[in-house]
């Protein structure tokens, strides 16, 4: 009987903890909501404004180009780390998809800079341009397109249905087209969209290497850095924006999933 | 009417030989079933005719030609892996159609193909069913009218009762007969079920430590076993 009392306070701790974590987690997503209600008419005006609107325009743009050179290379990346074995493939693959995943952005903006920018020992300058913000954006977001499209090629090849397709007369390019690109679609939607998501959030390599120049190079991201120490309303109204525009995509990335299992 | 002859065979993987100097022949309108414990490297044996895995030396000969250095896809080998391999993402007819597709076959050409091999295996109505809904004698059916869509110079089977129910499986298994006594190819079916060896096989293969410990008719082999281990594996609660 003490037992099972126990067990009971045990689970109660349980529920109280995980209820005190979520309303945490999500009263601060929604809180910039609640903070816009008392500022509603600043904040309609501000997404009329065209520095804003330009802002939103060029990280959207960014990040569909990001997922779009995304797609096509990291599909290539994960083939090859499904279907081939060869020396220091582990350690290639911590650098290329683990590494860019967790590496600080503002690092990667400074190695982009030194790079790819006006020092450039490639004589290739491409910083403050936009398509330096593409650059910055596919080191940290491809990896997600490269690591969940790898993992169902690596399920598909161990069941052998890539072995039987080539039995049945099948080439490795058919192979390619007609069984491991259908049947990875959804994960390779699911891994674009979590890729846009963090493209749209994406501050500091774009801040370092890009710059923040309006109407050329300043997304929501670097436009609300640069605004938020003064607490400005515009700065709200861009946050609205870009975490609106990451939570619609994350859902779907989340319903594709589910459907998925 | 073809004929498979292998000679001085050797092959495995990761470094380590599993056949060893194996020699065997199959004829057309025979079902060699291959018998043998775990690690007796029968389904390496398969793998290698099918071209799964490249053998270090000896020869595979479909009708006087070695295949042993063709790709898998030029074989034109029949085969049903043990889980019949069958792909999600199409129905049965798709998926009986898939190896004419790939070669090119007119649409129209190969679903006429394709709803004779539906016949054969006894799957009329079946055509537009997803994989999911089938259940697993089906699903067998469906990957043999597969391996058969592109009139193979021999079937490969692995294990081919081994994931249908108790309760169905003589049906099932007699309906595989059915479809063997129909077919002009060799056919090689690896099991380690003696049950499913003695049903299906005309000629049976003993393998252990990659070799061929006795080959012979079924009947012959079962009468005269050349070993006590084979014996013990044809009649193992004797």
């Amino acid at each position: 009987m003490t037992f099972c009392m126990r067990s009971y306070n045990f689970i109660y701790i349980i529920y109280a903890l995980a209820i005190l974590a979520l309303s945490w987690l999500i009263f601060t997503f929604l809180f910039q909501y609640i903070a816009a209600i008392g500022s509603f008419k600043g904040v309609v005006a501000a997404w009329q404004d065209s520095r804003i609107l330009s802002a939103l325009w060029l990280s959207i743009l960014s990040s569909f180009v990001t997922v779009f050179i995304g797609v096509i290379f990291g599909i290539a990346v994960a083939y090859i780390f499904a279907m081939k074995e060869f020396r220091g493939k582990d350690l290639v693959e911590v650098l290329s998809v683990d590494v860019p995943q967790t590496f600080p952005p503002v690092a990667e903006g400074m190695i982009y800079l030194l790079m790819l920018g006006p020092e450039s020992p490639f004589h290739a300058n491409l910083a403050f341009t936009f398509t330096a913000l593409v650059i910055a954006k596919i080191y940290v977001c491809v990896p997600f397109i490269i690591s969940f499209t790898s993992r169902k090629f690596r399920e598909i090849k161990q069941t052998g249905m890539n072995m039987t397709a080539r039995s049945l007369g099948a080439n490795p390019f058919q192979v390619f087209t007609l069984i491991f690109l259908p049947l990875a679609f959804k994960d390779i939607v699911a891994g674009s969209a979590l890729c846009w998501s963090r493209a749209m959030g994406e501050l500091g390599g774009s801040l370092i290497f890009a710059g923040v120049i309006a109407y050329k190079t300043e997304i929501i991201p670097t436009f609300v850095a640069t605004q938020a120490t003064t607490l400005t309303v515009g700065a709200l109204a861009a946050t609205i924006l870009v975490t609106t525009a990451s939570t619609l995509s994350l859902i779907t990335f989340k319903r594709l999933t589910r459907h998925e299992k | 009417m073809t004929q498979l002859k292998i000679e001085n065979l050797s092959s495995g993987y990761r470094g380590k030989t599993i056949i060893k100097k194996l020699s065997l022949d199959a004829l057309p309108l025979e079902t060699l079933v291959m018998m043998g414990p775990s690690g007796s490297g029968k389904t390496t044996l398969l793998l290698t005719i099918l071209g799964i895995i490249t053998p270090s030396e000896g020869k595979i000969s479909l009708n006087s030609e070695n295949i042993a250095h063709l790709s898998i896809e030029n074989r034109n080998i029949g085969y049903l892996p043990q889980d019949y391999g069958l792909f999600p993402h199409m129905n049965v007819q798709d998926n009986i159609a898939f190896g004419l597709k790939v070669r090119g076959i007119p649409r129209n050409e190969r679903e006429k193909r394709a709803l004779q091999m539906i016949q054969l295996v006894n799957l009329k109505g079946f055509e537009q069913r997803t994989i999911n809904e089938l259940s697993g004698g089906e699903r067998q059916r469906v990957g043999l009218a597969r391996a058969l869509a592109i009139d193979p110079s021999l079937l490969l089977l692995d294990e081919p009762l081994s994931n249908i129910d108790q309760v169905t499986k003589y049906e099932v298994a007699q309906q595989l007969k059915q479809v063997f006594q129909k077919l002009k190819v060799p056919i090689i079916l690896v099991t380690h079920n003696h049950e499913d060896a003695i049903f299906l096989a005309d000629k049976l293969v003993i393998l252990n430590n990659g070799e061929v410990e006795q080959v012979g008719p079924l009947k012959e082999v079962l009468e005269y076993p050349k070993s006590e281990f084979i014996g013990r594996l044809l009649r193992p609660f004797s």
